[in-house]
């Protein structure tokens, strides 16, 4: 039983994780309709500001996350400018083509800037160490990620469906030349979300560095991860990538207790099953 | 997902036009061909590795940019051709390199119809995500299986006999690239009459539009199975090819880096062509190892500069955006 | 002897004094992608060894080509390979960090009469599989035998191994078992886990559960090494009074400054530890970490290049610069030198290298860096992953 209790800590933890790092992209996938690969070189982006702000400069952990966020969508500015808008609404493939074009070119900066080691994002004393839950111990890391990612989730639930920026969202999404008709400056709408949607990503980079480290690489190594867990949970949906990242959270860690050696197969296998039994992702709002 | 780059291109010209042009375009991959022998006899080797590539990407071509469906894991195709290959010839003795094209070939479509029946049970992002899982769960399998895959030690012992007979495998790879460059000259040949033929015209009706499809009586499903079938025959010749040349297999040929670069490479030259497939995966893979032997440490930028640039610039990938032109050329001269 | 070699390289240079070749020398690795790091140290230890020694061989200039194979890619390996032999013209093949991609390499050396001085790939077999491949660095089975006389020392008897689940990974897994059950211990469990993994707290509460008192752990270098030290220390099994051993690959010197304090008294065996203590180490060391650049980013590839290096002159000595693989590779069977690594010797029967394996402890430095301070020496190791191949 104890275990049981054990693997479900770790799971929901992990799941957490995932979501607070993957919930940039649901938005940018869902709400702008862009199919952004280079999401995981902006959350990488945000980890290296945090990294450099924290070990070189020598800020607080809170700092450097501000710094993180705001560094990151200050860079993303001009690539949005001059090349996410040029793909608004265009093919799904030619954006897969820009976005790995973008996550190349950052993967090749970073590594150039910052060399191939791996970088850490030191953590404030209050955060180290380990929390006695008195039947296991878990990182206080990991339960300040939980926090995050339940903040996180609040935080755009409220944004969309209960202010008017979000209203005004939901009809850009819905029905973009309607929306323009009626008076909604929709470039603004956009660049918004788009600036949110890179925040996020930074702001996960950062928060999930502890268990995805930071280095050149990140940016495509975990990219499969985040675009399954976002169309698991259907692109747009809030509820819906937190409940796919608590499930493949949970398939994933069981599977990798019970039976490591077939851990890829549990994970894989069960993606194949939830997208065929709900095809339009666990709570598919838009398409 | 449904949408691809560049629709228009093919739609509605006469069909002289379109032998006449075929003819030349055979023509031209024949040219290209030997002047690639003459012209870098030292490198032959990489040219292979083109070629192997290229029947990866026309297979990538037929269900992407042909029938519609997203895939991020077509290397499933690939690998499994390359991997029968050479499990046939390490350890059956299967070493003709004819027969152990046809064993490519074969499981190349069997791994078609698994990946299919699964792909094909979804539409748009989804359909991507269930691509995705395909690939891992081959690379994994692969992986597992290590007393016949050899694992990520990869398959080695493959030791292809001389081609008819006459002709041996050698240092200089010249016989596995022209081997290489008459497979794909028959395939090139094969594919165009069939993407002209009645089930090449459904397959592209299934695109515009599958409801009207359904509507008229075809089974969509089937067609796109029939097709992820045809297109796993292709992608299993490339991998056998991939193996001949090469005598190993390793894990990569069925990773999910090798699907993706696929799709990027068909994407760069154009989808639903035939030529925009050969033309993005000459120009991708050509470019890389340009820049990669001009600068092994950073030319993964340049390669990210270059796909931004056509993003940019030639929106309808290099061959569609070339035809464009060319089309509105004549326009204006008519 | 001496004066014969001296005789002969006279004769060479003078019947060739009209002009001084240039040998190429093509070096294969990862130099972008996630392992550019360990690319990197190729060249740094290549160089160093320039830097220490020059370039140049009697007459000879040697020139280094350098060919990128991001990840393990047998096929891309081989064509680069076969183009660096036959368009390049070079003498010498080396490099190779991984496996499968120096095996794909091994059928052109007869072939092109080209020897293959193996930098990195650690599985045994890769010298069985051309009498022309000699290897510098080190193998999985030499570096994790050792590890397992140190866990039975340390009064442990009951061992869970915990390995990623790919070629180096069975190997370590098979290495340790095979040394510990020889010195009476028991490996109660032994996980393979996806190399993709990247929360190991599912894999520490199976620890938990196993009842073993140590784990032998064995990942790539990288990123999820970080992740596993970290989890084993989070999920309270080092404060449980768990030990971990492991072979080197998990301290490399690169990612200590990563892992901090989380890795401090972990003890490994390895070849080599960049603070090794001897007047070689010491100036390889500082051309090493001119030729990288940045001093962190100082691994173990370098001194398997450095020295790769050595025995490529070597060979170009013994074959006065004259294309013959045969003779090459015979020159330097037995060939027994001191490296910054310590004293070493090619086995002349397998062609892999001999070399002392250190017992080591992640240690804080004065300055507040971390090193791996070398607390027992293991002599002259072969490779017994060869032997139990048999």
């Amino acid at each position: 039983m104890q275990t049981v209790f054990s693997i479900a800590v770790d799971a929901l933890a992990y799941g957490m994780v995932l979501f607070v790092i993957s919930i940039g992209l649901s938005v940018t996938m869902g709400l702008m309709r862009v199919v952004n690969l280079a999401h995981g070189a902006f959350a990488m982006i945000g980890g290296y500001i945090a990294s450099y702000a924290a070990r070189d400069l020598g800020v607080g952990y809170a700092a450097a996350v501000l710094l993180a966020v705001v560094g990151t969508v200050l860079i993303a500015i001009p690539i949005e400018r001059f090349l996410y808008r040029r793909i608004y609404g265009a093919p799904e493939l030619t954006q897969v083509l820009m976005t790995i074009g973008i996550t190349f070119c950052v993967i090749g900066i970073a590594n150039f800037v910052f060399g191939p080691t791996l970088k850490t994002i030191p953590l404030p004393e209050t955060l180290q160490g380990s929390v006695d839950l008195g039947f296991r111990s878990i990182a206080t890391h990991r339960i300040f990620a939980i926090a995050c990612g339940l903040v996180v989730a609040g935080g755009l639930w409220f944004l969309i469906e209960r202010t008017a920026f979000g209203i005004k969202i939901r009809a850009s999404v819905d029905n973009a030349s309607m929306a323009a008709a009626l008076g909604v400056r929709t470039e603004i709408v956009y660049a918004v979300s788009f600036a949110v949607a890179i925040g996020l990503a930074a702001f996960g980079g950062v928060v999930g560095a502890e268990l995805l480290p930071v280095e050149p690489y990140y940016a495509l190594r975990y990219m499969v991860t985040f675009l399954v867990v976002v169309s698991v949970g259907g692109a747009g949906s809030i509820l819906g990538a937190l409940l796919a990242c608590l499930l493949l959270g949970a398939i994933d860690t069981t599977g990798r207790y019970l039976a490591p050696e077939y851990g890829e197969f549990f994970f894989y296998l069960a993606v194949i099953i939830i997208v065929i039994l709900f095809p339009r992702g666990l709570a598919g709002r838009f398409k | 997902m449904a949408a691809s780059m560049n629709d228009p291109i093919l739609v509605g010209p006469p069909v002289r036009r379109n032998i006449l042009g075929s003819l030349i375009g055979i023509a031209a991959i024949i040219a290209v061909g030997i002047i690639g022998y003459y012209l870098f006899p030292n490198n032959l080797a990489l040219l292979t590795r083109i070629i192997a590539i290229a029947f990866l990407v026309l297979s990538v071509d037929l269900v992407t940019g042909y029938c519609g469906v997203a895939t991020l894991g077509h290397a499933a195709l690939f690998g499994a051709g390359a991997y029968a290959a050479g499990i046939a010839s390490a350890h059956y003795g299967i070493s003709d390199p004819l027969l152990m094209t046809v064993v490519g070939a074969l499981a190349g479509a069997l791994a078609g119809l698994v990946s299919g029946l699964i792909i094909l049970r979804a539409h748009g992002l989804p359909q991507l995500v269930l691509s995705i899982a395909v690939i891992h769960l081959f690379h994994e399998a692969a992986n597992k299986a290590s007393s016949w895959t050899g694992g990520s030690d990869g398959l080695s012992g493959i030791s292809p006999t001389a081609l008819l007979g006459m002709f041996e495998f050698d240092l200089w790879g010249r016989t596995s690239y022209v081997y290489g460059l008459v497979l794909l000259l028959v395939v090139f040949i094969l594919l165009q009459v069939l993407v002209r033929s009645p089930f090449g015209m459904l397959a592209r009706g299934v695109r515009e539009d599958p409801v009207r499809i359904s509507a008229m009586g075809a089974s969509v499903q089937s067609v796109l199975l029939r097709m992820y079938v045809i297109s796993g025959v292709v992608a299993g010749i490339g991998g056998a090819l991939n193996a001949i040349s090469t005598q190993v297999v390793g894990l990569d040929s069925l990773s999910f880096t090798l699907s993706a670069e696929s799709l990027v490479m068909l994407v760069l030259g154009g989808t639903g062509s035939l030529y925009g497939a050969l033309i993005g995966t000459v120009v991708f893979m050509w470019f890389e190892d340009v820049v990669s032997a001009a600068n092994p440490f950073h030319w993964l930028t340049m390669v990210g500069a270059l796909l931004i640039a056509v993003v940019l610039f030639a929106p309808k990938g290099l061959y569609g955006t070339a035809a464009a032109f060319a089309e509105r050329m004549r326009g204006r001269r008519a | 002897m001496k004066k014969l070699i001296t005789a002969t390289i006279a004769a060479v240079v003078l019947s060739s004094a009209a002009y001084a070749d240039t040998i190429k020398v093509g070096v294969v690795g990862p130099f972008s992608g996630p392992f550019a790091l360990q690319g990197k140290n190729f060249k740094a230890g290549i160089d160093a060894y320039f830097a220490l020694n020059g370039n140049t061989v009697g007459d000879d200039t040697i020139e280094v080509i350098y060919r990128d194979v991001p990840q393990a890619d047998p096929a891309q390996s081989k064509a680069l390979a076969q183009e660096l032999v036959v368009k390049e013209g070079v003498q010498y093949l080396a490099g190779f960090y991984f496996t499968p991609d120096a095996m794909a390499a091994t059928p052109i050396l007869e072939q092109g009469n080209v020897p293959m001085v193996v930098m990195n790939a650690a599985t045994s077999a890769i010298v069985t599989k051309s009498p022309y491949v000699v290897r510098t660095s080190f193998t999985t089975w030499q570096t994790s035998t050792p590890i397992a006389k140190v866990a039975k020392d340390a009064g442990v008897n009951k061992v869970i191994s915990i390995v990623s689940d790919y070629g180096p990974g069975v190997d370590a897994e098979n290495a340790f078992k095979a040394a510990f059950e020889k010195e009476g211990g028991e490996v109660v469990e032994a996980i393979r886990m996806p190399l993709s993994t990247n929360d190991f707290s599912p894999i520490m509460q199976r620890v938990k559960d196993s009842g073993a008192e140590a784990v032998f752990a064995f990942l790539p270098s990288g990123p999820t090494t970080l992740g596993f030290v970290k989890a084993f220390n989070q999920n309270g099994l080092k404060d449980g009074g768990i030990k971990l051993f492991a072979p080197g690959d998990l301290t490399q010197e690169s990612d200590l400054p990563a892992l901090g304090d989380s890795a401090l008294g972990m003890q490994t065996t390895f070849h080599y530890a960049v603070s090794h203590d001897s007047p070689e180490n010491t100036a390889f060391v500082e051309a090493a970490r001119k030729a990288i650049g940045n001093p962190a980013e100082l691994s173990f590839p370098a001194v398997g290049a450095f020295d790769g290096m050595y025995v490529i002159t070597k060979m170009i000595e013994a074959t006065g610069g004259e294309q013959d693989a045969a003779k090459a590779v015979d020159a330097v069977k037995g060939l027994s030198w001191t490296s910054p690594r310590g004293p070493v010797t090619i086995d002349p029967e397998s062609r892999h290298i001999t070399q002392n394996i250190y017992l080591r402890e992640v240690t804080k430095a004065e300055d507040g860096s971390y090193f791996n301070k070398e607390i027992q020496t293991f002599e002259n190791q072969g490779d017994p992953g060869l032997a139990a191949a048999k």
